[in-house]
């Protein structure tokens, strides 16, 4: 070939002119003036604060947006040729895949197998290719020893993983995913991105993923589309955007702090250098349990639980001491939140429970809930109420207390609502709503407080302000038992940590020990200065 | 026995005999048949829970359905009590026999819930969806799916009070689950939206040919117009005949316009249906059963009948009865595996 195109001209895959979009009976724009280009083949980060469009700019991409939102929509997009502003959502669903935040909710039948085959029985495709298509994603993905089961009893990361099948099943040219690994434990995590890579490299898949949690992503990151507060849109490589942002991954923000240039953006990319010349003279953290003076406020022992009789708890053991954040950890379904239920008497459970020392085993749950405060993993079954003062009032008037009004916007003031006060939960952000929902199960002044998930969906900006908050309630004198997936988070937080795996503890330590020790939960710090014991950027010297 | 269809007929079957037995000996025996079918076909960690459940519907109905028939139903000669005559309704004899009835009638619902209880036990939401004519492909579609979301409704309560439980709220008093309300009915329309937004966006409903809409629904109403007036007609002194026609034309119309649409929709199925040597022989057996039904309907009134008026005795059995009775019971002989 005289003249090899293609190393100087890639096809445009994906074409934005001028897009903008209002939702209707909304004034401000959710786009605006937006103009990108998205190559074949690439894996592109779409990264911005909760609000500012990143699912918007997902659903515009397959027609969602204005087919099923209303609004008004102005500009010219091309997907490979067709417009998903006029030809809507069901005629690109062939080349175009949407995979939803919750998996759960996008599923439209209960046997995994006949949820893949789904979308080729709409596209009219024929049982003998409909069985080859299904077989071969089937294979492709792993996924042969769930074919046949209920969706409802397969885990989180499977039914993520069936969730892209039963997209990919169509070969579409593209795959949109809305925060994906948002529910994810990080082996889960890293395994659906790892796919999503491999699928990329094998079929040259177009793939745009939405994602708060830029240290899972970056490493297999070709290009990033930043949405900012006011809706409008940066496009770059990872190194001309990431640089620039407000809230960086760890392994950033210490290539800032050892003013490294190029920063590096992934682990892999850092350069061996630096962390052979720390070696000398550097401090090192031993993973050693710095123990507190305080009493524990809450012991639990033996316990135990089982489900379907299947044990779910098996002879759990642990305390948890005043002013204390005690972080749990483990692996989609090892039965953190099980633990959570059975203390609070939510779920059947045997074993010992005291408070204060004052066994609370056969207590009814009202007066458990007295002392302990339980953020569940979805904040919005806590909230109906009109405002939210009348949140507050509820919780109050349930455990017969009363405060002013004055009282509670005072009490507000540390959750960054007060001048919400009058305003109905329901219309504000993920962020608020988890705030006003944590407000609500604290109003009583419980001494402990439990936390399920509390940063799912959340971004850097409503993290910050939610580790503040937890770092307030523990010097206050609290007790803090926090799950998450999220360890950069927990390791920022965490005094001591405890791991749970099919129901049984297998760590209970120091944060040091428990974030370097197991791969499975690595800050990136720890991946890349383990020997030191270092977890978090602060600790680099 | 995964065969949809054969288990359309079961429930036909099954339909036919409750509706037109009153006899409480076979009513019995249809539940006990009922529950021990519902029992395989429920998960084995789930059976009792779902044995309790559908016996308390079951002794709910029978108390609910005599207590209302006995109060409002003054007939029958076996007096139990009276109730002053101006007392409005229920003011009059309440007699043993109007109570036997209204039980019975408790005896029929209990019996059919029962037997949509195990046909959805039975059948995979694709199955039911897959009964659907494809006429009415999306909104079949639409209407099993929301039929379907009642057990995740169902789980959704139960997250939402147990996260009002959590802010102390007791869940004692009726008003006390008035929390519930709110976010159950804010969350179920969250997931129901996204459930559609996922369905479109896999291509639910891509119909290849809409031009023609206007015409399908002038054709659908003018063939139901047709229909009418061949009833309204037959009302007056016109002949037959003409009747008859409107009938034949209007009908002709509908049936070609639905099938016209059918076809519209390219939906393809994924499982081929199986139609193997057993299900065959079940087919048959439900078939004759049916049949046999409507053939001693025709023949011999009131032969599985019991009524309690006027005054109360023993129900009459048969042996053809008792074998009508134990019909539901057939699928038991298929592994759960087919």
């Amino acid at each position: 070939m005289l003249f090899p195109l293609s190393q100087y001209w890639r096809p445009t895959m994906i074409n934005i002119e001028a897009l903008s979009f209002k939702y209707p009976n909304i004034s401000q724009y959710a786009l605006e003036n937006v103009d990108c280009q998205i190559e074949p083949g690439t894996l592109t980060l779409i990264i911005g604060p909760s609000g500012s469009g990143k699912s918007t700019f997902l659903r515009c991409i397959n027609g969602l947006v204005p087919h099923f939102s209303g609004g008004t929509i102005s500009g010219k997009i091309d997907v490979f040729g067709s417009d998903p502003i006029t030809d809507g959502p069901e005629t690109l669903a062939a080349n175009v895949g949407f995979v939803f935040q919750e998996p759960e909710a996008q599923f439209v039948f209960d046997i995994v197998e006949d949820e893949i085959a789904f979308s080729l029985e709409n596209m009219g495709v024929p049982r003998t290719e409909m069985h080859a298509r299904v077989d071969d994603i089937i294979e492709r993905l792993e996924l042969s020893s769930i074919r046949h089961r209920s969706i409802h009893e397969i885990s989180g990361g499977e039914k993520q993983k069936v969730a892209i099948a039963s997209v990919l099943v169509t070969n579409p040219k593209v795959l949109l995913l809305d925060e994906p690994t948002s529910q994810l434990d990080p082996i889960s995590a890293n395994q659906i991105l790892k796919l999503c890579v491999h699928l990329k490299n094998n079929s040259d898949l177009t793939i745009m993923i939405s994602e708060h949690r830029l240290e899972r992503l970056l490493p297999y990151t070709d290009k990033v589309i930043e949405i900012n507060d006011e809706h409008k849109l940066f496009i770059g490589s990872p190194e001309q955007i990431i640089p620039h942002l407000q809230n960086v991954p760890p392994v950033v923000a210490i290539g800032k702090k050892l003013g490294l240039n190029p920063l590096p953006l992934t682990v892999e990319g850092f350069p061996d250098n630096v962390i052979n010349n720390k070696k000398p003279g550097a401090k090192l953290v031993l993973p050693v349990l710095q123990e507190t003076n305080s009493e524990p406020i809450l012991e639990i022992k033996h316990l135990s639980a089982q489900i379907n009789q299947k044990a779910i708890l098996d002879d759990i053991s642990f305390n948890l001491k005043q002013s204390e954040i005690l972080v749990l950890l483990g692996k989609n379904g090892s039965g953190k939140t099980s633990l959570l239920r059975s203390i609070l008497g939510l779920m059947v459970s045997m074993g010992e429970k005291y408070f204060k020392g004052q066994n609370f085993t056969d207590l009814p749950i009202t007066r458990i809930l007295d002392q302990i405060g339980y953020l569940p993993q979805n904040p919005s079954d806590l909230l109906f109420a009109e405002t939210i003062l009348d949140e507050l009032k509820i919780t109050l008037k349930n455990h017969g207390l009363e405060k002013t009004d004055q009282d509670l916007i005072d009490f507000l003031q540390q959750f960054n609502l007060a001048e919400k006060s009058h305003q109905y939960p329901r219309d504000l952000s993920v962020g608020e709503r988890q705030r006003i929902a944590l407000a609500a199960i604290t109003v009583h002044d419980p001494d402990i407080i439990f936390l399920d998930e509390p940063t799912r969906g959340l971004d850097y900006a409503a993290k910050d302000l939610l580790s503040m908050l937890f770092k307030d309630w523990r010097d206050s004198g609290k007790g803090i038992l926090l799950i998450t997936h999220d360890v950069e988070f927990a390791a920022d937080l965490a005094d001591r940590v405890t791991i749970l795996e099919g129901g049984k503890i297998i760590f209970t330590g120091s944060p040091s020990a428990a974030f370097s020790q197991f791969p499975a939960f690595q800050t990136q710090t720890a991946r890349l200065f383990n020997a030191f014991g270092w977890i978090l950027p602060e600790q680099v010297s | 026995m995964k065969n949809a269809y054969i288990w359309v007929l079961w429930l036909v079957n099954a339909i036919i005999f409750v509706l037109s037995t009153r006899n409480p000996i076979y009513l019995f025996l249809v539940l006990i048949s009922l529950f021990i079918l519902g029992n395989r076909k429920t998960k084995p960690q789930h059976r009792k829970a779902w044995f309790i459940l559908n016996l308390r519907f079951l002794i709910s109905m029978i108390l609910i359905s005599s207590l209302v028939n006995g109060l409002f139903t003054h007939l029958g000669q076996t007096k139990l009590f009276h109730f002053p005559s101006n007392w409005l309704l229920i003011g009059g004899d309440i007699t043993l026999e109007s109570l036997i009835y209204g039980a019975v009638n408790g005896l029929i619902i209990g019996s059919l819930y029962l037997s949509f209880n195990i046909f959805n036990l039975a059948l995979s939401v694709k199955q039911l969806s897959r009964l659907i004519p494809r006429a009415f492909h999306p909104i079949g579609m639409t209407a099993t799916l929301a039929l379907t979301f009642f057990p995740s409704i169902q789980q959704r309560a139960r997250e939402i009070k147990e996260a009002q439980m959590i802010r102390g709220n007791p869940m004692k008093k009726i008003s006390d689950w008035l929390p519930i309300l709110l976010p159950l009915i804010v969350t179920s329309l969250e997931d129901a939206i996204i459930l559609s937004e996922s369905m479109t966006s896999r291509g639910f409903h891509a119909v290849s040919n809409r031009n023609q809409e206007n015409f399908s629904i002038i054709s659908l109403v003018i063939g139901t117009f047709l229909i009418f007036s061949g009833w309204i007609l037959n009302l007056f002194d016109y002949p037959q005949v003409i009747s008859i026609f409107l009938y034949v034309v209007g009908g002709s119309l509908i049936i070609f316009i639905l099938l016209k649409k059918g076809c519209e929709f390219r939906v393809t199925h994924y499982h081929r249906v199986s139609w193997q040597k057993k299900d065959i022989i079940f087919c048959a057996i439900f078939l004759i059963a049916i049949i046999t039904q409507i053939i001693f309907a025709a023949l011999y009134e009131n032969n599985f009948s019991f009524t309690p008026y006027p005054q109360l005795s023993m129900p009459s059995l048969n042996i053809g009865g008792f074998l009508l009775s134990v019909v539901p019971l057939i699928p038991i002989l298929a592994s759960n595996h087919d």
